[in-house]
């Protein structure tokens, strides 16, 4: 058996009152790929930053290939060979690439920091990764996927015993993820421990060896992978028995008028020439990897971005949308990609949140009416089931599943015909994913049109009725679901059904990326 | 090919320096407004180099201090004390060299900011007081223990050799003040731009949490940015005590407005992690031709005021990105 790289043993941890882990182990063998699973609060986050030497630990050891840690710090962590990329980014964006990459470690000559050696060598590990990223260009004009990319970069630069990945997928395209494996599997034959952090089972599956399932700050299962079919993993992470997403209810809703039609539009840079149609009670998917024009396309729909040309209509009316306010009073909802910068205030109540939209409606004289704030709070609380303490707790209090309910009910709260959801579940635990899919299909059967971005396929084909593909900024396919099911297909397996439909909509995406290919090498 | 590289190359380098106009436009703006005070001022003695090197000299401890103050604002941090702490290292440099001569005069001035800077880094790192009101109290006790220990007279400084060193001497034309504020320039820029503190420092203010998660110990960053700002400070007051022969508890006042103008006119972010030292020394030279053109024009004191908080406010929201 090869050497053990990491024993934790007997880990406690608590905050105020709050017992974050209680009495945890975690093993880590040298050129292994270790999953740890659990839903949001299971304690995954507290346990690496324990392990990192964030978190002091209440009670509880820690080894590093069998020589115990006894200081707890970053740099106590680090000097051990722990190397950890972190969900929220341990980047500084005024920096550039390579500064970012050997921060604290900077190439020297003569006593100075020498950044063209920096970007040399940063370029040479981009050469190996073969990530392309211009290591002069500064973090902040990054994508969400170039930085996730730099992040790992700068994690293995480290020459690290021990890497710590967590999410490290979030934000990367199909064909990212499999150029990153291809490198762990290259980093695990050199006897270096991996731990990997995601929701995605599907990739946990196919990266890793053996996996650790927490649950409520305790262990539940240490297994090799090949024991641990995706139901199992999901039964030990939720607790209960569950299908997962197969469990949403489908219900077809009764499809009314067009609310909401994009002819020939256009933005800045992306996206190109976009005509489509969203019913009321109607979902539609937009389905494409990073760049491909997604996001900016909601953006444009919410008056974030400038519409360069072309034109929407809403309820069949042409609107002119320069600035949110326009696209609100129009009656279109945006929720927006990132959950704690772009749509929640934290640091404000359940209730401030929930009301924000529709603050002038609650108002008389400016003065905000208290108690039509509480009811309009109370009736999404209970209209979402959102969980929480009370509607005067500050949001960040609540799981990532039900900040996003707040920003759902925040929108609710102002009665918009058309929804663009923009990755809603990023970040969220399977079991509240599902519960987000289900309010989805139920906002479509209460008559609104809603168009949804997902990077997850099986999400996407859950929620939505007809699936847009989109690659370089343009439409390529428009695919309704029931053409992604195969007709001859008697296997009454729901999951099953998801999974070869989800196959499908990979070969329209790739199908899709083909075609921009040959049209850019007709170009040149 | 490689001819075509070259050209390629020297019309990128230009189009980057125009297409960034927004970043450069302080160099722009410091180029524009001397050709037009040169221009419009040139029959009253604008050029004459008596002139040009009186601009040095009134400029000199804003861009001392303002070159600390770069490295505060890059921490994401403020100092709002600096012109009081000069006026109380002025005072005490003066009680001790006249007590026990120029070189413990030196050591008090020094030790005056030292002080001061690890009192403000305690509260703002310790404490956990923001350093903008850990420096506006500091602002109001400096400038009190000044008045108090001063007795609210000038202190006279009686020794020539110290005058000379700090602020009053000059090369044949050349003030030795404009040797300070080099030092202070160069020092500062290869510090900020070429060294681990320097990159640790525009890390801090760029991303806090993913600085400390790097393994940087902000605290540490900016408990120390503070210290160099206070005692940046104590030398611009020893430089307005030499100059003027005298320490007095108003040397100073008001500076610190003067200084975050000169660093942020000169693309210092007021938000952190982005800095430039050489941009700060123009801004505080653009501030000192501001006011020597203003008053060569023959302007009232209130329409200085005016006129200059006005070309302040130009230069930054021509800076601004627009997004």
């Amino acid at each position: 058996m090869a050497p053990v790289a990491v024993r934790m043993k007997g880990i406690s941890k608590h905050f105020g009152g709050v017992k974050a882990l209680d009495n945890v182990d975690l093993e880590v063998l040298a050129g292994e790929v270790h999953a740890l699973l659990g839903g949001n609060g299971a304690g995954k986050s507290t346990i690496l930053k324990v392990l990192n030497g964030v978190h002091v630990p209440s009670a509880g050891t820690i080894e590093v290939a069998g020589v115990p840690l006894t200081t707890h710090s970053p740099a106590a962590s680090r000097a051990a060979g722990i190397a950890m990329n972190y969900q929220e980014m341990s980047l500084i964006p005024t920096l550039t690439v390579a500064q970012n990459v050997f921060l604290t470690r900077e190439a020297k000559s003569g006593g100075l920091i020498d950044d063209t050696e920096a970007e040399r060598r940063a370029a040479e590990l981009f050469a190996m990764l073969e990530v392309e990223i211009d290591p002069r260009a500064i973090v902040g004009d990054l994508g969400a996927g170039q930085k996730q990319l730099t992040e790992i970069v700068k994690a293995i630069s480290q020459d690290a015993r021990v890497l710590v990945l967590d999410e490290p997928s979030t934000a990367l395209a199909v064909s990212d993820v499999d150029r990153l494996f291809t490198f762990l599997r290259k980093l695990k034959t050199q006897g270096v421990a991996i731990i990997y952090v995601s929701h995605r089972m599907d990739e946990i599956a196919r990266i890793a060896d053996r996996a650790t399932i927490l649950r409520d700050g305790q262990n539940v299962t240490t297994a090799d992978i090949a024991d641990l079919p995706v139901d199992v993993m999901i039964e030990h992470i939720v607790g209960k028995r569950s299908l997962g997403l197969a469990d949403v209810a489908r219900n077809v809703a009764v499809q009314g008028d067009v609310a909401l039609e994009l002819r020939n539009v256009s933005g800045r840079n992306k996206p190109k020439d976009i005509s489509l149609k969203v019913h009321k009670g109607e979902v539609v998917g937009l389905a494409g990897l990073l760049g491909s024009g997604r996001t900016s396309l909601a953006k444009l729909i919410a008056g974030i971005e400038p519409i360069t040309a072309g034109e929407i209509r809403i309820n069949d009316r042409p609107v002119h949308i320069r600035r949110p306010s326009d696209a609100i009073a129009a009656g279109v909802a945006l929720v927006p990609e990132a959950r704690a910068t772009q749509g929640i205030i934290p640091s404000q109540s359940v209730a401030d949140n929930a009301t924000l939209a529709v603050l002038d409606k609650l108002s008389k004289f400016g003065f905000v009416d208290a108690a039509k704030m509480r009811a309009t709070t109370d009736a999404q609380i209970e209209r979402l089931s959102i969980k929480t303490a009370s509607r005067d707790h500050a949001v960040s209090t609540l799981s990532g599943g039900n900040q996003q309910k707040v920003v759902i009910g925040k929108w609710l709260a102002s009665d918009p015909d058309v929804f663009v959801l923009d990755e809603p579940t990023a970040g969220i635990d399977i079991g509240s994913k599902s519960e987000i899919i289900q309010m989805v299909r139920d906002l479509a059967a209460s008559g609104k049109a809603i168009l949804m971005i997902s990077s997850e396929l099986s999400e996407l084909l859950t929620a939505c009725d007809r699936i847009i593909v989109m690659a370089e900024g343009r439409s390529h396919a428009d695919i309704p679901h029931a053409n992604l099911e195969d007709p001859a297909d008697v296997n009454t397996n729901a999951a099953h059904r998801v999974q070869v439909a989800e196959q499908r909509l990979q070969i329209a995406i790739q199908n899709a990326l083909k075609s921009e290919q040959e049209i850019s090498n007709d170009l040149h | 090919m490689t001819f075509t590289d070259t050209k390629d190359r020297t019309r990128n380098a230009l189009g980057g320096f125009l297409g960034n106009w927004r970043q450069n436009i302080i160099y722009i703006g410091f180029a524009a407004i001397f050709v037009i005070f040169a221009l419009t001022l040139n029959d009253r003695g604008f050029l004459n180099p008596n002139n040009l090197l009186n601009i040095v000299r009134q400029t000199t401890m804003i861009a001392v201090m303002a070159v600390a103050m770069t490295f505060v604002l890059s921490a994401g941090e403020i100092d709002l004390s600096v012109g009081a702490v000069a006026g109380l290292a002025s005072v005490t440099v003066a009680m001790a060299i006249a007590v026990a001569g120029p070189f413990a005069g030196i050591m008090a001035g020094l030790a005056t900011g030292v002080a001061v800077g690890v009192f403000n880094g305690w509260l703002t790192t310790k404490i956990g007081i923001p350093s903008f009101l850990t420096t506006l109290a500091m602002m109001g006790i400096a400038k009190g223990v000044a008045m108090w220990i001063s007795g609210t007279s000038a202190v006279p400084i009686l020794s020539p050799g110290y005058s000379w060193w700090f602020g009053g001497g000059s090369i044949g034309h050349v003030p030795v003040l404009l040797f300070w504020m080099l030092i202070f320039g160069v020092v500062g820029q290869v510090v900020l731009r070429r060294t681990s503190f320097g990159r640790r420092v525009l890390a801090t203010g760029g991303g806090e949490q993913a600085a400390s998660y790097s393994g940087i110990n902000t605290s540490r960053v900016k408990f120390r940015v503070l210290v160099i700002s206070s005692t940046a400070a104590a030398v611009a007051g020893m430089l307005y005590a030499g100059r003027l022969q005298s320490g007095r508890f108003q040397l100073g006042e008001g500076d610190e407005l003067s200084v975050i103008a000169a660093a942020v006119l000169g693309g210092t972010s007021l938000f952190g992690g982005k800095g430039t030292v050489i941009g700060t020394i123009v801004g505080a030279l653009m501030i000192g031709l501001i006011n020597n053109g203003l008053i060569l024009m023959g302007l009232e004191f209130s329409q200085q005021l005016i006129a200059r908080g006005g070309i302040i406010i130009l230069a930054v929201a021509l800076s601004q990105k627009r997004v």
